[in-house]
């Protein structure tokens, strides 16, 4: 468990009345790499991500991040943690919004960049109730990450956002990642997978593959990603 | 207009209801809890005004009258000493006393009789049977001639001009405070569950008791200007009467309010939607309100009533506004202190509780 993996859970099981969610895994993340977390809905994913923040406490095994075994209260403000629905006050504007999760993590120095990256800056006084879903997605970005987290936790970051922004946002993942910010996403959609420096396929709470996109294409002997997804959970079902 | 479709809906809306075990029980649990209680209330009530009689008189009428008081229904009387008679209404074991003065007999054949009578006056609802018993007793006596009838009527509290208002208003001030308080809480904090972003906080350096304090002043802040608003419009305007320190009602209701973020915000885990979160005001707000004593006092409540009023906080918190507004009590008096304590510490249980319920169960 040395410090230089940013996440590493070891055999965690975790089940909700009588449904296994996660079920004996074994994942570790290093620090400053963009790792993808793939599976179908209903797969482990946000439960997993969950365990990173403490939200979930295990049945068994460990989870510890960025040295800390979880939950751990005082590691939380290295952590940014985007929730899969935009979770923000509706009342309140933009700039608000983004302020009040600076304020909870004593980074209020933070947020006029925040809001430049994703491209809200010129919006910050809109109020959130009334501007469109992919805005609501970059403000929640924005929250998640105006603290200059070291663990970013991105649960289906840019669904909802157009293709251009998609892209931008990318290119602003890989500058963050090479800045050393480690960046775990959850995602469905292959063509974010295709982006990450290594995936991990989930499903029925399993980890099923793990490894670099060509190493996944590669075991499943396929030439596509989106192939080799289905031929690795096929073969398991 | 198609029959058909009608039906599908008036189908689906029953289908959805089936499942709703919640609002069933609303429907069909609440009417009789808040009836049966309402009912038990009214037809269940154990003691008449308990009436002490002081009879002092020389001559013969006096046991005349005195006997006749007994007999009333309206009233349960006991004998008493004059002299004992005011500490006996300031410590609440009598709701009145009759003195029927040494000379009574003879007012009685000069033709003016003068009974005096004190009440201890902040309940209007007691007043009346033991006027009106006083009468009857009287009539006895106007039988044998004609007698004029005098009584010289004290009050303790309030006095003649005293009226439903002046006893009501006191503890509506607060009762309004915590309702409102509690519905606004409950839902905010509930919006704070469903969009998602208490999982946010939960996952950020936040600590739990770091949410609810900061949710606690936060709603102090627009319960306080509301208290403030609500005592300034009952006294200035309604001019309810007020016999006490303003600065002290100001704080019984600000400790209500504050019980009352407390409350919603430990109820609001046992609510997933805003509908349901207005189910809890008819489980939990109108019997708390029946048996705070604010429509029925609590001592003529029927005896299992009145220990289920005596666990509920909102009893003790209508009383002392009461207390203060209608007796003038300050920090002295025992009573206060007891009520006032106990708000107090129901005050630190629901912080406590609000805290624990934020333990996990999040999403």
């Amino acid at each position: 468990m040395g410090d230089s993996w940013a996440v590493d859970v070891q055999n965690v099981s975790k089940s909700f009345g009588d449904v296994k969610a996660l079920d004996g895994v074994t994942l570790r993340v290093k620090q400053g790499e963009i790792y993808g977390l793939l599976g179908p809905n209903g797969a482990g994913k946000t439960t997993l991500i969950r365990l990173f923040v403490g939200l979930v406490e295990p049945n068994a095994g460990t989870v510890t991040v960025l040295g800390q075994r979880m939950p751990n209260v005082a590691v939380l403000s290295h952590v940014g943690y985007m929730t899969q629905t935009a979770a923000l006050y509706p009342g309140l504007s933009v700039e608000e919004n983004v302020r009040f999760f600076a304020a909870i993590n004593d980074a209020e120095e933070g947020v006029k960049d925040a809001l430049e990256l994703v491209k809200l800056y010129d919006r910050r006084d809109s109020v959130v109730s009334t501007v469109s879903g992919g805005m609501r997605q970059r403000c929640s970005l924005a929250c998640a990450l105006v603290h200059k987290p070291q663990l970013l936790l991105l649960d289906e970051p840019t669904v909802g956002v157009d293709p251009q922004l998609r892209v931008e946002l990318w290119e602003d993942f890989r500058k963050m990642a090479a800045a050393g910010t480690t960046i775990i996403v959850s995602s469905h959609v292959m063509d974010e997978a295709e982006r990450c420096q290594r995936l991990g396929l989930i499903q029925y709470g399993k980890l099923l593959a793990e490894g670099t996109p060509d190493e996944i294409r590669a075991t499943a002997g396929s030439t596509n990603l989106e192939d080799a997804f289905l031929r690795l959970a096929g073969s398991r079902a | 207009m198609s029959h058909h479709r009608v039906a599908a809906i008036t189908k689906r809306l029953l289908q959805q209801f089936r499942r709703d075990r919640r609002t069933l029980a609303l429907l069909f649990v609440a009417p009789i809890v808040i009836l049966g209680l309402l009912g038990y209330l009214i037809r269940g009530s154990a003691s008449a005004p308990a009436v002490g009689i002081a009879n002092e008189d020389q001559g013969p009428l006096g046991s005349t009258v005195a006997a006749a008081l007994a007999r009333s229904s309206e009233i349960s009387t006991t004998s008493i000493r004059a002299s004992d008679g005011d500490s006996k209404l300031k410590d609440g074991s009598l709701a009145a006393y009759i003195v029927i003065p040494p000379d009574f007999s003879t007012q009685a054949q000069a033709g003016t009789i003068a009974p005096e009578v004190h009440l201890e006056g902040s309940q209007p609802g007691t007043t009346a049977p033991v006027l009106q018993a006083l009468q009857q007793a009287l009539i006895t006596l106007g039988a044998q001639g004609s007698v004029h009838v005098q009584p010289r009527v004290t009050y303790v509290y309030g006095g003649p001009g005293f009226d439903t208002l002046d006893y009501f208003g006191a503890a509506f001030i607060g009762l309004v405070v915590f309702f409102l308080v509690f519905v606004v809480t409950i839902v905010s904090f509930l919006n704070e569950r469903s969009q998602g972003t208490l999982e946010r906080l939960m996952a950020s350096p936040l600590r739990r008791g770091e949410i609810v304090l900061g949710y606690m002043l936060g709603f102090a802040v627009l319960a306080l200007i509301q208290a403030a608003e609500v005592l300034i419009f009952a006294l200035a305007v309604l001019k309810v009467h007020n016999a006490g320190n303003v600065a002290l009602i100001f704080g019984i209701e600000a400790l209500m309010a504050i019980a009352a973020v407390n409350l919603g915000i430990f109820l609001s885990m046992f609510a997933r939607t805003e509908f349901q979160a207005v189910q809890f005001i008819p489980l939990v707000i109108v019997p708390q309100f029946l048996l705070s004593g604010i429509l029925f006092p609590v001592g003529s409540e029927p005896k299992p009533l009145q220990v289920l009023s005596d666990v509920l906080p909102l009893t003790y918190a209508v009383n002392g506004l009461r207390d203060v507004m209608v007796k003038g009590a300050d920090l002295t008096w025992g009573s206060l202190q007891l009520d006032v304590g106990v708000v107090l510490g129901f005050v630190v249980l629901l912080v406590l509780a609000a805290v624990a319920t934020l333990r996990r169960r999040i999403a």
